[in-house]
């Protein structure tokens, strides 16, 4: 029963120093604004519109029926460049184009003869991802083009069906991600620096000297945290789900439910990094470090089926990688304990064992 | 300027007798390089592909093998269920099912109309966009090249070339880009909480009633971490060029004079966060917020800027990541000069300038 | 045997190889105001963060209120007061705040509180400056506030660690009047501080040197005993004592 005052005027504190600041209250509620208008609007890998340079020497009704095949479809914007060829290095420099289609003298003769009609496509691979995927195209349209023009029309076909993201959007896959990110970026950051601030402020050692007791301590300083978490998880799913209309398929008590596990890793790591340093500067250094590691190995950005098998390995240390797939799944598959027992199982065992493993590290009296 | 040298003497015994901070400043941009060389592959492949093949012709045989030796797919980690295709994508051990239907190898011929059916888990669009226009390609090719159409020396043939990175790496791709987010993150987070810390600890106004002007404070506490974001940069060049092979074709005396104007446009923002915030939290809050999250991710740096809306696109002409990338990867993945880079640098001489001004303004408002 | 507020024998505490607290012990009755003198450095920062449990020692033993430092060191805490040198309540809590957070760790909650809260403010003048943040106050009432949240839960023993640092002498003249009312009430109080007119407020003192202690006594008769003027010149010639020897 005292505990519960104890942990209860902790709280309040800590709430009353984070209202406080005006600023702070600004930048926590910004943030998954910020986060979620930014991802949702910027994030599109696909690759289209490939601005492409057109030297067309030829210039026969084949040779321009080939350029409208390639600009048909969006993925390549074809514009027919004047100058000689020469200047093509220079349109890649200045990212003016990154793509040339090259197409020789006597094109449409060859092809009007049955020979073989040589053409050249020229892509600047600076970025590797949208170079591999240009050249696809280009071959698949050549390919199209060669079969229509034998008098074959394209009688094979693919039906695709799209299941749980019909409309293939990105801000679907991003906004669970986001998520995740936010609730482990805030509750490990706040955390740790929340507590070596009264250690660097000389508050501590006030608070110490009373008869707090460790765990109502570690309550009473965690909670705020854990509430905020929420409030941004909450403030980005309605952000998601308002404005980018994402649906949501599964169970609410279930996410909420398996974030509040979760974010026993996240301010158990916070208390461990608090541990750790003595200094805001540190813990916030400590904090980034693992943040870093924890979201480039989530499979946030980069799915982990791309990575090298040792660092896929890796990926198992990483608390974030698991709970990711449970919000990506419960929010977009309405998946349930049936399918993601397997993930559930690894992060309650990473909560148990960091937040205990903190708990630990975490004393009263200084040796 | 006796005083302003003092200034940076205890600021860099600062640093020197904070071990453990300066180990993962060194650290974190070394572990980010290989995170990114190795793990952030940003082409999608591997797409885990279940196949069902009713047709079980050597044509849908000889199809199936092309998907699979294409590179973009791999098989899947459970067969496909007969009676539930749908099940192995809810399990997630698959991304894409394709259905070869009978008469696969008829329609090949011409015989008839013919749908390839793929059932693909839109959970991550970008994989399944991909596993879409990868099987169109697969499948065009295919037809491309059967019998009676190309094959016999007749029609298109396209001959592709890459300039300035032939084998398509990613990491030539991400590490100019790495380079810009880590020096964003040293210099402006690391001096907006350093600031803030001395106001927080009140050991600020104990700096500022020494004889120097508030310039000179600011001045003093900012040369250090120039050196730490240069000694990080030069750190992740190193390990991209020499362990990545990502080129450095053009001028690197041109990269380090560019890669100090950043520095100081990072450091103006770092400041006028600084004089924004009263504590090392809000700092680090907002220096998040306003310098990294931008740089990682309106920069260009991952996603490419011509696919935003036009909001966004007018936003990124902001933000100073943008430019300093553009210059990077010119000079180091295609050789390119001041003749060429001249607009970007322009930007980001200009950008810098603008900050610079307005962190010593405000900064001379709050101290004054 | 005599019920005693701090006993210490042997007490010790290195960091690495040098000793900040080398083996000292004491006894404290109840009902002393008890100055712990020393020069800065000496150790006794060290010592009483030993006694108030926020410092594991080396070695030695010792009771404060009869529980053993070592072991007991949490039951401890509810009997004792801390008002470190070092101003630690939250600078961007206003002093009532500070109090209500205080109050309520030490078990204090509703009407009793407020009352309390209400009878310091009396107590030590406090009306005016109780309901801006403590961040912006001057150093006297910060101080002031610091001793309400010290004693807010009526400890049978205080620890001020140079209470009145930075002080102008009017203010240090008023807070030791407040001291001396508490210990009137019953309050054992444990005074570090370098101000030898404080020290004579004292009933005994103790003067540390390099982690050692070096004399104990009531003010007068230390100074009598070495046939000096005052206790700022038996003070010098002390350390300076002990200086050549060490």
């Amino acid at each position: 029963m005292r505990h519960m005052w104890t942990v209860l005027a902790l709280v309040t504190k800590e709430f009353r120093q984070v209202f406080r600041d005006r600023n702070m209250l600004r930048l926590i509620f910004l943030m998954p604004f910020l986060q979620l208008v930014i991802l949702g609007y910027a994030v599109d890998t696909d690759v289209r519109r490939i601005h492409t340079a057109v030297y067309d020497f030829d210039r026969s009704r084949l040779s321009r029926e080939f350029v409208r095949s390639m600009s048909a479809g969006d993925y390549f914007l074809m514009s027919t460049s004047d100058r000689s060829v020469l200047d093509l290095d220079e349109n890649f420099q200045t990212n003016r184009f990154n793509a040339a289609l090259v197409i020789p003298r006597d094109f449409g003769r060859n092809l009007e003869n049955g020979n073989l009609a040589p053409a050249s496509l020229i892509v600047d691979g600076s970025n590797a991802n949208s170079a591999g995927i240009a050249m696809g195209y280009a071959g698949m349209i050549a390919a199209q083009f060669n079969r229509q023009a034998a008098g074959l029309a394209p009688s094979i076909s693919i039906r695709q069906k799209l299941l749980y993201n019909s409309e293939a959007e990105s801000v679907y896959y991003m906004v669970p991600g986001i998520v995740a990110v936010l609730l482990t970026m805030i509750t490990v950051m706040l955390t740790s620096m929340a507590i070596v601030r009264e250690r660097e402020m000389g508050t501590l050692e006030q608070v110490m000297v009373t008869p707090i007791s460790t765990p109502a301590f570690i309550l009473g300083k965690t909670i705020p945290f854990a509430v905020l978490g929420f409030v941004e998880m909450s403030l980005a799913l309605a952000v998601g789900i308002l404005w980018f209309g994402i649906p949501f398929a599964g169970s609410w008590p279930l996410l909420y439910g398996l974030s509040l596990v979760y974010l026993f890793t996240t301010l158990g790591m916070g208390i461990f990094v608090s541990t750790i340093t003595s200094t805001q500067q540190q813990a916030m250094f400590f904090a980034w470090f693992f943040i870093i590691f924890a979201i480039m190995t989530s499979g946030f950005f980069a799915p982990i089926e791309n990575m090298p098998p040792v660092v896929q390995h890796m990926t198992y240390a990483n608390p974030l990688r698991f709970f990711m797939r449970i919000v990506r799944g419960i929010m977009m598959k309405g998946a349930g304990v049936n399918t993601l027992y397997r993930d559930i199982a690894a992060m309650v065992l990473y909560s148990a064992a960091i937040f205990s493993l903190a708990l630990m590290r975490f004393s009263k009296r200084h040796r | 300027m006796g005083n302003v040298r003092f200034i940076i003497l205890k600021e860099i015994r600062h640093i020197l007798r904070d071990p453990r901070s300066l180990f993962i400043a060194i650290l974190m941009p070394i572990m980010m390089t290989f995170l990114y060389g190795y793990a952030i592959n940003l082409d999608i492949k591997n797409i885990r592909l279940a196949v069902l093949d009713y047709d079980q012709t050597s044509a849908s045989r000889e199809l199936v093998g092309r998907f699979y030796h294409s590179g973009y797919f791999a098989a899947s980690l459970a067969p496909a269920d007969m009676a539930d295709p749908e099940a192995v994508l809810k399990r997630g051990d698959a991304h894409a099912v394709m259905i070869i239907r009978g008469g696969f190898a008829e329609a090949l011929r011409g015989a008839a109309p013919y749908q390839l059916g793929l059932l693909l888990d839109g959970a991550d669009a970008n994989m399944s966009a991909a596993a879409a226009s990868y099987s169109n390609v697969i499948i065009q090719r295919y037809l491309g090249e059967s019998p009676g159409v190309g094959a016999a020396g007749r029609g298109v043939a396209l001959s592709q070339r890459v300039l300035y990175n032939p084998d398509l790496k990613s990491s030539h791709f991400l590490v100019p880009g790495l380079i810009a987010i880590i020096l964003m993150m040293i210099s402006a987070l690391l001096t907006s909480v350093t600031i803030a810390r001395e106001k927080e600890t009140g050991t600020m106004e104990q700096l500022l009633t020494a004889p120097v002007g508030p310039f000179q404070v600011i001045l003093g506490k900012v040369i250090p971490y120039v050196g730490l974001a240069l000694l990080d940069g030069v750190l992740v060049l190193s390990v991209g060029v020499l362990h990545f092979g990502v080129p450095l074709i053009g001028s690197s005396l041109l990269l380090l004079f560019f890669g100090l104007i950043y520095i100081i446009a990072a450091l103006s923002l770092g400041v006028l966060i600084s004089t924004l915030a009263r504590t090392q939290q809000v700092a680090m809050m907002a220096a998040l917020v306003a310098t990294v999250l931008p740089s990682v991710m309106l920069s260009g740096f991952i996603f490419e800027i011509r696919n935003m809306p036009a909001l966004l696109r007018f936003i990124t002409m902001l933000v100073p990541a943008r430019y300093f990338l553009l210059i990077m990867r010119g000079v180091m993945l295609k050789g390119s000069g001041l003749a060429v880079l001249w607009p970007q640098a322009a930007a980001l001489v200009a950008l810098t300038t603008l900050l610079l001004v307005a962190a010593v303004k405000r900064f001379r408002i709050r101290i004054g | 045997m005599m019920d005693y507020a701090v006993v210490i024998d042997g007490l010790s505490k290195k960091f690495g190889a040098f000793a900040a607290v080398d083996g000292i012990s004491l006894k404290v009755e109840y009902g002393e105001i008890f100055g712990f003198l020393g020069a800065n450095g000496a150790g006794k920062t060290t010592a009483i963060r030993m006694l108030c449990g926020l410092l594991q020692p080396t070695s030695g033993t010792g009771t404060v209120n009869g529980f053993d430092i070592n072991r007991e060191y949490e039951k401890i805490k509810p009997s004792i007061g801390y008002m470190s040198q070092k101003f630690s309540l939250y600078g961007d809590l206003t002093g009532r705040e500070n109090l209500q957070f205080y109050g309520t760790v030490y078990g204090l909650r509703g009407g009793r509180l407020k009352g309390r809260i209400a009878e310091l403010v009396d107590g030590l003048s406090l009306d005016e400056f109780i309901d801006r943040p403590t961040g912006a106050l001057p150093v006297g009432w910060r101080q002031r506030i610091a001793l309400a949240a010290a004693i807010l839960h009526r400890p049978r023993i205080v620890f001020l660690d140079e209470p009145t640092g930075g002080v102008d002498p009017v203010f240090r003249r008023r807070f030791w009047e407040i001291l001396y009312r508490l210990a009137d009430d019953g309050t054992n109080l444990f005074v570090t501080t370098h101000y030898m007119d404080e020290a004579e407020f004292c009933s005994r003192i103790s003067i540390m040197h390099r982690g050692k202690i070096v004399v104990v006594g009531r003010p007068r008769e230390l100074v009598a005993s070495r046939g000096l003027r005052n206790l700022q010149e038996t003070f010098i010639s002390l350390i300076s004592e002990q200086g050549t020897d060490g």
